[in-house]
Parts: C-alpha cells; sequence; structure tokens
C-alpha cells in the first residue's frame, strides 16, 4: 500500500497518478486501432474530451446540488480542484450523456464509437483495482491462503490483484489488433467486452471485504454486476440478429 | 411451443442462472456483519484511541470523546497546506462546537518544536482545540504519510473517512462535518 509518494514538500496521491496513466495507455491504444472502426483518431479524442469535461462538469453540479449549503457559503468552492467535491455517479451519467448527445451530431457512429473506446475502458479496468491496492481501497475478507496480504489488521484475499489480473486476461482476449471488424457487427466488440467484465465483477465481488450488502446479506454490486450482464447479452443478441429496418439501417450506418 | 423453447439462447440463460446462484453463494453471513470491527486507521473500521497532551500539560484520550463525531487533524506549523487549511477548520469549529461536534488539531510534535507551535497558535487566533504528539505515538497509530491528514470519525468510533494532504476547502471539511453530524443525529 502506497497512498501518498512524497517528493519533496509535494505529496502525490498514487491513486490518482494511476489512473491518468492508464487514461494515457488506454486512449493511445484506442487511438491506435480506432482507425479500423470507421472513426478518425481525432473523432476519438473530441469524443474522449468532450465526455471528460462534461463528466467533471456534470459530478461537481451532482455534488453541488447534494450539498447547496457548503456552495452557499463557500461560493469559490464550486471551481476547487479539490476531487472530494465531485459526485462520481453524477459524473459518469453527465458523460455518457454528453457522449450520446456529442456523437449523433459528427459523423461517429455510436456503436462504432463504443467499440473504438474498449480498448481505453480495458486499461482502465486494469488500473482502477491497481489504485485500489496503492490507497488500501477495495480490500478482500480474511483469509488464511498463502498468497494472502497483510492488510487493515488481517491477513486478506488480495482482491485488488485478482480484478486487475482478471481485467489484464480480459485486455489480452480483446487486444484490438486480434479484433477486426470484418464479419462482425458494430458494437459487438464493446458489449462482449462489457459482459464478461461484468461476469468477472460478479464472480470476484466474492472475496471483497468492504461490499455494500443490502437484503440480508445480498452484495449490492453483485446484483448490478449481474444487471449490466443480462442486458449485455441480451443487447448482444439484438445485435447479432436485427430484427427492424431501423436498426438494419443504423448498423449498415454504424458500418460506414 | 417447442420451437419457441428451442429459439431461448440457452448458454445465456444457464450464465445467468449460475450468476444468480453465485449471488445467493456469496451472501455475507450473519455472524460476520455482527463482527466488531477492528481498530485500524482506515474507513468503515474502528479508531484507534490514543492519548495527547493539551498545551497546558493534561492528557486527553480519544475515548474521552467516545459518542460524539471527531474531527482528527494532524498538522504541523512548517507545513504550508496545514497552514492553508487552519483557517477553515477555525471557521468550521466557531460554527459547530455548539452542535456536539469535537474538532482535536494534533501537532505532529515529534516533527516539530514547541516554540513554533504557539507562535502558530497565536498567529492564528487559535481557539481549536490543539494537541501535542509528543512521542508520535497518535501519528504512527494513525499511518500519517503525509500532513496534514484528517480523520472524520463518526459517534459511534468508526471512521467515516479520511483525507490525505490538503489543504482541504472549506466546503469540503462542512459537507463531512455535515455527514457526522446526520449520521450521529445531531442535525
Amino acid at each position: 500500500m502506497l497512498p501518498v509518494l512524497q517528493v519533496g514538500p509535494a505529496a502525490i496521491q498514487v491513486e490518482g497518478l494511476i489512473l491518468l496513466l492508464g487514461l494515457w495507455i488506454g486512449l493511445t491504444l484506442s487511438e491506435k486501432f480506432c482507425n479500423g472502426r470507421g472513426i478518425t483518431s481525432t473523432q476519438l479524442y473530441n469524443l474522449a474530451f468532450f465526455m471528460m469535461i462534461g463528466g467533471l462538469i456534470g459530478a461537481r453540479l451532482s455534488f453541488l446540488l447534494r450539498y447547496p449549503d457548503a456552495f452557499i457559503r463557500n461560493p469559490i468552492s464550486i471551481i476547487s480542484l479539490n476531487p472530494g467535491l465531485l459526485d462520481i455517479w453524477g459524473g459518469i451519467l453527465a458523460a455518457v450523456r454528453v457522449g450520446l448527445v456529442y456523437a449523433p451530431r459528427t459523423p461517429i457512429p455510436l456503436l462504432s464509437a463504443l467499440d473504438a473506446l474498449t480498448p481505453l475502458l480495458a486499461v482502465l479496468m486494469i488500473a482502477v483495482p491497481l489504485s485500489n491496492l496503492a490507497s488500501g481501497e477495495a480490500y478482500g475478507k480474511p483469509t488464511t491462503i498463502p498468497w494472502s496480504i497483510y492488510l487493515w489488521g488481517m491477513h486478506r484475499h488480495p482482491t485488488q490483484i485478482y480484478e486487475a489480473l482478471a481485467a489484464m486476461l480480459i485486455l489480452i482476449l480483446f487486444w484490438p489488433s486480434r479484433w477486426s471488424s470484418e464479419n462482425k457487427q458494430p458494437g459487438e466488440y464493446f458489449f462482449l467486452f462489457m459482459s464478461l467484465t461484468a461476469a468477472t465483477a460478479l464472480f470476484l465481488e466474492f472475496f471483497r471485504g468492504d461490499s455494500q450488502i443490502f437484503l440480508d446479506g445480498i452484495r449490492s454490486k453483485q446484483v448490478v454486476a449481474w444487471g449490466i450482464l443480462a442486458s449485455c447479452l441480451w443487447i448482444l443478441k439484438v445485435i447479432k440478429h436485427p430484427r427492424h429496418p431501423e436498426m438494419l439501417e443504423d448498423s449498415l450506418q454504424d458500418r460506414g | 411451443m417447442t420451437a419457441s423453447l428451442r429459439k431461448i439462447p440457452l448458454l445465456q440463460v444457464g450464465i445467468l442462472l449460475f450468476g444468480a446462484a453465485w449471488i445467493w453463494i456469496s451472501k455475507v453471513p450473519q455472524e460476520s456483519m455482527n463482527q466488531a470491527a477492528p481498530t485500524v486507521p482506515y474507513k468503515g473500521f474502528s479508531a484507534p484511541d490514543f492519548e495527547v497532551t493539551t498545551i497546558q500539560g493534561e492528557t486527553v484520550k480519544l475515548s474521552d470523546f467516545h459518542g460524539s463525531p471527531v474531527v482528527l487533524n494532524f498538522w504541523a506549523s512548517w507545513c504550508p497546506p496545514c497552514r492553508a487549511e487552519m483557517p477553515a477548520l477555525q471557521r468550521i469549529y466557531e460554527e459547530y462546537r455548539n452542535t456536539g461536534l469535537i474538532i482535536l488539531a494534533i501537532n505532529s510534535t515529534h516533527q516539530d518544536n514547541l516554540p513554533d507551535v504557539k507562535n502558530f497558535i497565536d498567529e492564528f487566533g487559535l481557539i481549536v482545540p490543539v494537541y501535542l504528539d509528543f512521542d508520535g505515538t497518535a501519528s504512527n497509530l494513525y499511518q500519517v504519510r503525509a500532513l496534514p491528514t484528517t480523520f472524520f470519525i463518526g459517534a459511534d468510533g468508526k471512521i467515516q473517512d479520511v483525507e490525505i494532504g490538503g489543504p482541504l476547502s472549506e466546503a469540503t471539511i462542512r459537507v463531512k462535518v455535515q455527514d457526522l453530524l446526520a449520521r450521529a443525529g445531531l442535525r
């Protein structure tokens, strides 16, 4: 565990550093392989940029709506750089909204855009557990297995390492150069990746020691992962066998 | 009937059924939920107890404040973000001290010196209670790796949040204090 890297007088948050590194590697990988999916690197960067800006503004606005009192007394804090004043889920929703609004206004086919962003997401899925390992978050439940790690007062399952290894395996399976868009429907690459990621999260949550619990011990993240898995499997079925003429049209448009 | 049944993708249904069964198997047992949280300096766990000294030489324990929400702020007089953060902490203390909120500004005295600490208190006109951690016991117990570090501890003695580094904005401290008070039923 290394939450802070002390470089002279500066305390650098290792967690944020790993996420930034993941973002950079992921975007580079997405850029390298986006052309084969009918998107130029400029279009990809513009989409990612607007989604990030939209996500940040949305996260701050959502936080502001939750705690208006704190900002009324200190209005300058609205532009504070403190990440603690961001609402993550508000940010994700805003980023998705911006993506959905932005993509159709440019000649970016939505499903192909999702395919192009998949390598970025795959790398972020490795970066997130590694950043959790640095900060000690997302820790495992107590165990006596030989590969346990000593964290927060006891030997625990190294869940952050399990999650990072599983994400690496998924990245290898979904390595962009191995997945040509020939004989594939637009969106198939993204939703297959999402299905596998959700299935992995559902499985690995069992080893976590910090799960949010509801209804007599049920782990809420597993239920969310199951819902995502079911939705992705259904979308995959629809994408592979489009019945409606509109979908066929969209599909053709996505293929360029 | 048979034809429509054939259309059901068996593999997908199998995966979802297995997933649902796994959720059931993964349920957290009741006895685990009722277990007391170990005392470690991280959110969700019980806050470790420690003893510090006031400027006047009296000793105080964290456990003396059990039942009240507590903000623990580790600082040093030479640390620029601590200096930048302290006025905000002072304003929060002035505003919330009558609600039952306890703020302990713990000076890392093993990395500081007493005359500088006293100058700091005078310079900022501090009324936030300042405590001295002479041998670094409290800092070590809380694994303080950077200054300032702030712990937000609930009335139940469990750590609700940790902020490593600073300076924290007044809005950040206010939001976390409001959460502490709300969970303690004091607001």
